[in-house]
């Protein structure tokens, strides 16, 4: 079976691209063109030749996708893309449910292995997930070949160049899905799901296909829905599943690569020649073209079904086969009839109307002939039709008997005649000659009641397709506009409310229930500043003026340092000061010149909701927080650290030792945090900004007096915050706001110096400051210790601040100690640059 | 004791919230800034509260005092406030820019982003 | 040297961004020492997983010589070795276009800088068992990331960094609740050390709240469903290196998180949170999906299939098998070479066709034919065309989901994935098919661009011929991650006396 698809796909193959060669010559993307089509016969010979069904469906999908491109090839016309996409959709979707057919035979049947799935076939088939496996294997089956409700995305595939046509779109790639179910009908089939299913999207889509092929007048629509109904007859035959049946289906595939080829081939040529494909205007081609003509004729011949070509065998057996099958077959006789009929029909109007009478259109008159690429592929192809016809046993009978035996799993002698002698076939096949030629005698009225129908019924799969496509991007747009609204107090509120939702789902999943616990000694202090932390809280939210929010945010940050202090934090506090601080100014320093800033700001329509959301977030951390209380250990890591501080670390403020030693890779993290935020800063303002150079605030000689005094005392205090820090509260970070602020008050003091702290500007101390800290882990490394371990080297004993033990960690705190300052003295540079930008020109910073 | 505390925590970020879903963006600001206070205190609280004594050995003594508090609770607090001025000090200017951009300082000018 | 190799690629960033910062003034070196300072820490990410791979257990360093869990510990397992050396290919692929991208304004303020502090904090996030430590590294990483964002040049470049930088921040919020609450119940930050606590402990109301509080920080960060929102509307409108690295790499280390914690140290609650990150998985895939179908804007609709690709990532958590999760290792990888990739693409593309908005591109298939291929391959793969990546890692998750019966995520997967090949032909069609809509046809652009885009899309390929390999990796990968997770596996060990 493999083979024969293998033969086929190299046979056709060689024929299509010499014919291409032809029909591209000049044009500039053949190369392209060409690649794909390599490409794609690549992937189909792999699929042939596949025994691993993941191996397969890779190559599966490779088809789908250069046919895809292929499709494309004219990709300027909207009608050509558009087109693709169906294919690529339809096929690809299919694609994905073949596998998960394939994954899911993998896990039942523990290989992917095509012979190992089929020795295990009982297995497969009692299993719970047989239904979904065939119903999945199915779908990709019956999209790749195009059967109904799937089968318009080949019509619309006609928009190929005619070589991909003839090729993928007849010949090989949509016959990959009736290999496929051939293949796996050992492992799948004789089944009642398998035998009904199969007959039933067979017959509809050969019958209803025909009917529809036998009203088009584009010649390659006409061929592709013909396409599509012969697809069917195959899906139904392999549905009927007796080794009859198979012998006919197999034999029908190649008879139909054949003639389908041909003509596909015809098509394109003819649509070269003339630039049209409208049957109508076509008229007497056969004398400009003689072989190709002769090429058409037989292969609509053996479309026809006509003696002695091949098709006239295939057509013998398939009646042959339905009335083996009594009732069902009945029905499925009568399809077939119609659909011959029909196909008769398709035959004539491709094959013979073109070629015949005389020549009607002006235009053609000058046509010239063509060279040997456009007619020898349906030459040959026609001619092979005949040849097989007279001499079937010959050439056909051996390779058809193995493919039978292969896809019904038994031996079977297979015999082919062309003579059967006078019986019931024949009369079937004389019945569908004449009603075809009927037919075809009527083909304009057969045409007008079509597009009447068409007209009324305004329904095709492929708008249908179209608009469920449209309707999907439609209502993803919509849904996506209802979840990502633009409005991030949409999104805020989202993010609380699930938070509080998984909280709450949290406790309930683990039996929450309330406790007030009433461990700690009651301290008046604490609830006074309780309670005056939370009037704080309510009162920011509801100030009106942005000043006084800013005032209020400040007020709660000290009430919070002042908690610090009275639990025994005094580091957390004088920290949480300075930084609060710090965040105090710099907030009145940037909403100087927002509009509105002493004005109220306007109601807000969403507080309602607003207000449930807060009132959520709040009980839900009340509660968190006294569930948190609820617990004591006594294996915490902190105890070990408090333990080890004195005689290993040499500190006695545990939490300074923590920050530089213990910990100290967090707070390299910190500082590196503060730089980049500094340097963000820097980096947004405006190259006006960068460029302000010095302050023109003026000078005030009150704080200059002051500052003479204070400033340098501020450094040296600062130093010694520095150095005690390891023993007592202090340390590099306060240490370092507090040179900045002294280093803020002598620049204020002297607009006109830049700001410097120990000679160096904001942005050196925070380099050399970040580079004390990462260099000071690094000598470790010469030690074999890992980074950031303390080298410790002597001690140094001062006036006022002690005992100061010299290594590393001090390094460390040191470069603390500069970033912080360079950090609050970059910020403070910004700001205050803005301002004077602001002042210069306040109207830069006020519209856009 | 614990309970007023909790409140408190609980109201912190209460109000937070309240000013994070408000339309003027310097009042989301403030609101960033006060969840930040309130993550701070959990972080403190939620290591146990101790007596008063502070996490810092004495002149004379080798160890800390018997229920001192949790030195670590600190430092992680200590850090924690840190990164939260950095980051707010950062959100500060993204405001003045995305309102010196917009000409006002409101969400409802970020929608335009994704429109 | 193992210590050095496992501190290097934290320790190497930190100290290349201050000389890129010295450095700032001059453009034309500051162009070059970029890639040049990512290739060495590539290379030293390399080095790291060498030595990673070469032994059976995670090593661990402990910082300051303070032995764990008295102190910070790196514990440097196949999962974080990986993801290292991710991060340094992601990085360098990233520095290479923005050698073409950037221009000397950028340059000056210190774009090299923030790149540099960027991967620190990356790096430092996968590396670190300490949940604190995390925080700090998240925290270095978000910082680094906003100020990269504001460097961008796009129309709404600040409107977008806001939404990120709040809901970012809120995520920092929950975080640290989280955290403290954990730390409060167990005394410990070493993640190893909660670990063993919380198995001992079982589920009780105050580790519930705090897995709750990190699952919303974690996943905010990932970009789940409901909790994406600050993704769409900010990687559109940065820097295309800037957003080619972010979309690559920041979401997952987000996932990144949820896998170290959701499946080591709170794994014991696998019962409850797999399921759930089952419905949040799909709900994602969906979402995102849903949302890259109607945008018309190459990085929207690139940006929505993050979030849509994350979805098949959390799927991988949710099933909770070792399988499983070596399915999301593989994802993860695969994931983030293609979308810094196609997020590449989409420079190249908006520098050739001066626009990012579909109907306003054309003609590059006929104008940039190499632009063109290097973007079907990773476009394919996020499509999960065999035999790139993409299919295999689909496959593989599929695989696994299969065997845990999960069959509606399965179908779920499945129909995102012919969505996502939907976008993906979009683009194609719109983009490199369609004539050009402008007259003026297309621009020139940088060769050099395509530099990176080659390499990536070459690794896409080697990974899609080289599945066995990989795989292997991420199986043993997963196995140490299962292994840390004491619930899943009997610890014999006791918790240490203090």
């Amino acid at each position: 079976m493999g083979l024969l698809l293998a033969v086929l796909v190299t046979g056709i193959g060689t024929l299509v691209v010499v014919y291409a060669a032809a029909y591209l010559k000049g044009s500039d993307r053949i190369g392209r063109f060409m690649g794909f089509l390599f490409l794609f016969a690549g992937a189909m010979l792999g699929l042939a030749v596949s025994e691993n069904l993941l191996v397969l469906f890779i190559f599966w999908e490779l088809t789908s996708i250069s046919s895809y491109l292929l499709i494309g090839h004219f990709h300027e016309k909207l009608e050509s893309r558009k087109s693709a996409l169906d294919a690529l959709l339809i096929t690809a979707g299919g694609g994905v449910a073949f596998l998960a057919g394939v994954l899911m035979l993998g896990e039942v049947g523990g290989t992917y292995q095509l012979g190992a799935l089929i020795e295990a076939r009982e297995l497969v088939q009692e299993h719970a997930l047989y239904p979904a496996i065939f119903l999945c294997v199915l779908i990709g089956a019956i999209t790749k070949s195009a059967q109904f409700p799937f089968h318009f995305w080949l019509p619309g595939a006609m928009a190929a160049p005619a070589p991909v046509s003839a090729y993928l779109h007849s010949a090989t790639m949509v016959k990959a899905g009736v290999f496929l179910i051939a293949i796996v009908h050992p492992l799948l089939g004789a089944t009642p799901l398998w035998h009904f299913t199969l007959m039933g999207f067979g017959a509809i889509t050969m019958t209803w296909a025909a009917l529809v092929a036998m009203v088009q007048t584009d010649l390659k629509r006409l061929l592709a829905f013909s396409t599509v109904s012969a697809l069917g007859t195959l899906m139904m035959l392999l549905g009927m599943e007796n080794t009859l049946a198979i012998k006919a289906a197999m034999l029908f595939l190649i008879v139909h690569a054949f003639y389908k080829g041909a003509l596909f081939m015809v098509a394109g040529a003819i649509e070269k020649a003339t630039g049209t494909r409208e049957i109508a205007q076509l008229r007497g081609l056969l004398r400009t073209f003689p072989l190709l003509g002769i090429g058409a004729v037989a292969a609509a011949l053996s479309m026809s079904g006509l003696p002695p070509f091949v098709g006239f065998i295939a057509k013998e057996l398939l009646y042959e086969v339905k009335l083996e099958e009594p009732p069902i077959g009945m029905i499925l006789l009568v399809c077939g009839l119609v659909a011959n009929a029909a196909n008769v029909v398709v035959a004539l109007k491709v094959g013979l109307l073109p070629f015949l009478g005389t020549r009607g259109n002006e235009e053609f008159k000058n046509l010239k002939p063509r060279g040997i690429g456009f007619w020898i592929g349906p030459l040959l192809l026609g001619v092979g039709s005949l040849v097989f016809g007279l001499f079937p046993g010959l050439i056909l009978g051996k390779p058809v008997e193995a493919m039978v035996q292969q896809v019904a799993a038994l031996d079977f002698e297979v015999k082919l005649k062309l003579w059967h002698g006078f019986n019931l076939v024949l009369l079937l096949s004389l019945i569908t000659v004449i009603s075809g030629l009927v037919l075809f005698f009527f083909r304009d009225a057969l045409w007008r009641f079509g597009e009447f129908l068409r007209r009324r019924l305004g329904w095709s799969g492929v708008a249908v397709f179209r608009a469920g496509l449209a309707g999907f991007l439609r209502g993803a747009g919509a849904i996506t506009r209802g979840i990502q609204s633009g409005n991030i107090t949409v999104y805020l509120t989202i993010i609380f409310l699930v938070a509080m939702a998984t909280l709450g789902g949290a406790w309930w999943l683990s039996g929450y229930s309330p406790s007030f616990p009433t461990r700690g000694e009651f301290r008046f202090e604490v609830l006074l500043l309780g309670l005056l932390l939370i009037g704080l809280g309510v009162l920011t939210v509801r100030a009106t003026r942005r000043m006084t929010s800013i005032f209020l945010l400040g007020c709660v940050g000290f009430g919070v340092a002042a908690l610090f202090a009275l639990y025994g934090a005094p580091d957390l506090a004088i920290t949480q000061i300075l930084v609060e601080t710090l965040t105090l100014l710099l907030f009145a320093l940037a909403i100087y010149g927002l509009p509105g800033m002493k004005e109220k700001v306007a109601p807000n329509p969403r507080s309602w909701g607003a207000l449930f959301v807060a009132i959520c977030v709040g009980t839900g951390f009340t509660l968190l927080t006294l569930k948190a209380f609820d617990v004591q250990l006594a294996d915490a890591v902190a105890l070990d650290l408090a333990a080890i501080s004195l005689p290993e670390a040499y500190g006695k403020n545990v939490v300074n030792v923590i920050l530089v030693d213990f910990r100290a890779l967090d707070t390299m993290g910190e500082i590196t945090v503060l730089v980049i935020a500094a340097l963000g800063v820097f980096a947004m303002l405006g190259d006006k900004g960068i460029r302000g150079g010095g302050s023109s605030m003026e000078r005030s000689p009150v704080l200059g007096a002051s500052a003479r005094y204070t400033a340098p005392l501020m450094i040296v205090f600062s130093v010694y915050l520095l150095l005690r820090g390891h023993n007592e509260p202090g340390g590099g970070f306060i240490g370092g706001l507090v040179a900045a602020m002294g280093a803020v008050l002598v620049h204020l003091a002297h607009p006109s110096k830049p700001l410097r702290l120990f000679r160096l500007g904001p942005g050196a101390l925070m380099v050399v400051g970040l580079a004390f800290a990462v260099l000071s882990g690094i000598p470790a490394w010469f030690f074999g210790e890992p980074y950031l371990t303390a080298l410790w080297g002597g001690s140094l004993t001062l006036p006022a601040v002690g005992k100061v033990m010299l290594g590393t960690p001090l390094i460390f705190d040191i470069g603390v100690y500069l970033v912080v300052a360079g950090v609050v003295m970059m910020l403070y540079q910004t700001m205050e640059r803005w301002q004077v930008a602001y002042r210069m020109n306040p109207n830069s910073t006020t519209s856009s | 004791m614990e309970l007023i505390i909790a409140i408190m925590i609980g109201c912190l970020a209460a109000c937070g919230t309240r000013m994070l879903l408000q339309r003027s963006l310097f009042r989301v600001l403030i609101g960033l800034a006060l969840l930040a206070q309130a993550a701070n205190v959990l972080v403190f609280t939620a290591a146990g509260l101790g007596r008063g004594d502070t996490a810092v050995i004495a002149k004379t003594a080798k160890e800390l005092p018997e229920g001192h508090p949790d030195p670590l609770a600190q430092a992680l607090v200590l850090t924690a406030i840190v990164i939260s001025f950095g980051v707010l000090a950062f959100c500060l200017v993204l405001l003045k820019r995305t309102h010196r951009r917009t000409a006002d300082a409101d969400v409802d000018a970020l929608a335009r982003v994704e429109s | 040297m193992e210590p050095i190799a496992i501190a290097l690629p934290v320790v190497l960033p930190l100290l290349l961004s201050l000389v890129a910062w010295l450095l700032r003034d001059r453009p034309a070196v500051s162009r070059v020492f970029l890639p040049a300072g990512l290739a060495a820490l590539l290379g030293s990410a390399l080095w790291l997983f060498s030595i990673i791979h070469a032994s059976d257990v995670p090593i661990r360093v402990d910082f300051g010589s303070w032995e764990k869990p008295l102190g910070i510990s790196f514990q440097v397992d196949l999962f974080a070795a990986i993801m290292v050396v991710v991060a340094g290919i992601i990085g360098f692929a990233g520095a290479l276009f923005a050698m073409g991208e950037i221009g000397r304004v950028i340059w000056r303020k210190g774009y090299g800088t923030f790149f540099f502090l960027l991967l620190a904090g990356i790096n430092g996030a996968f590396l670190t068992n300490d949940l604190f430590n995390l925080f700090v590294w998240f925290e270095v990483m978000l910082m680094s990331s906003f100020a990269m964002l504001v460097l961008g040049r796009g129309k709404y470049v600040f409107e977008g960094a806001t939404k990120y930088v709040v809901i970012n921040m809120v995520s920092s919020f929950f975080f640290l609740s989280g955290l403290g609450v954990i730390y409060g119940k167990t005394g410990q930050l070493n993640l190893d050390e909660v670990a063993m606590r919380l198995a001992s402990s079982g589920s009780d109301p105050v580790i519930l709240s705090s897995a709750a509080l990190l699952l919303i920080a974690f996943g905010i960060k990932a970009g789940v469903f409901p909790l994406y929102f600050w993704l769409p509307p900010a990687y559109p409108n940065t820097g295309f290196a800037t957003a080619a690295v972010f979309g690559g790499l920041l979401t997952k280390v987000g996932v990144y998180a949820l896998f170290r914690v959701f499946g080591g140290a709170f794994g014991f609650l696998s019962e409850i949170i797999g399921p759930l990150f089952l419905v949040v998985g799909a709900a994602t895939m969906v979402a995102g999906v849903l949302g890259a179908a109607s945008q018309f804007h190459t990085r929207r609709i690139l940006s929505f299939h993050i979030v849509s690709q994350i979805g098949y990532i959390v799927l991988g958590l949710g099933l909770f098998t070792q399988g499983a999760f070596a399915a999301a290792i593989f994802y993860i990888v695969h994931h983030i070479l293609v979308k810094t990739n196609l997020f590449l693409a989409a420079g190249a593309i908006a520098s050739t066709g001066r626009s990012e908005r579909l109907e306003k591109l054309g003609g590059l298939l006929k104008g940039a034919p190499l632009l063109a291929v290097l973007f079907l391959i990773p476009a394919l793969s996020l499509g999960g065309i065999p035999p790139l990546s993409g299919f295999f890692a689909k496959f593989l998750l599929l695989r696994e989901a299969l065997r845990e019966e999960a069959y509606v995520y399965v179908v779920i997967a499945l129909l995102v994935g012919v969505v996502t090949l939907f976008s993906m032909t979009k683009i194609w069609g719109e983009a490199f098919w369609k004539e050009s809509p402008r007259p003026g046809g297309i621009e020139k652009f940088r060769k050099v661009q395509l530099v990176p885009m080659a390499m990536l899309g070459s690794l896409t390929i080697l990974i899609g011929i080289f599945v066995d390999p990989l795989f292997r990796l991420s199986e043993r990968a997963a196995d140490q991650l299962i292994q840390s997770n004491p619930a899943l596996v009997q610890s014999v060990s006791p918790p240490p006396e203090s």
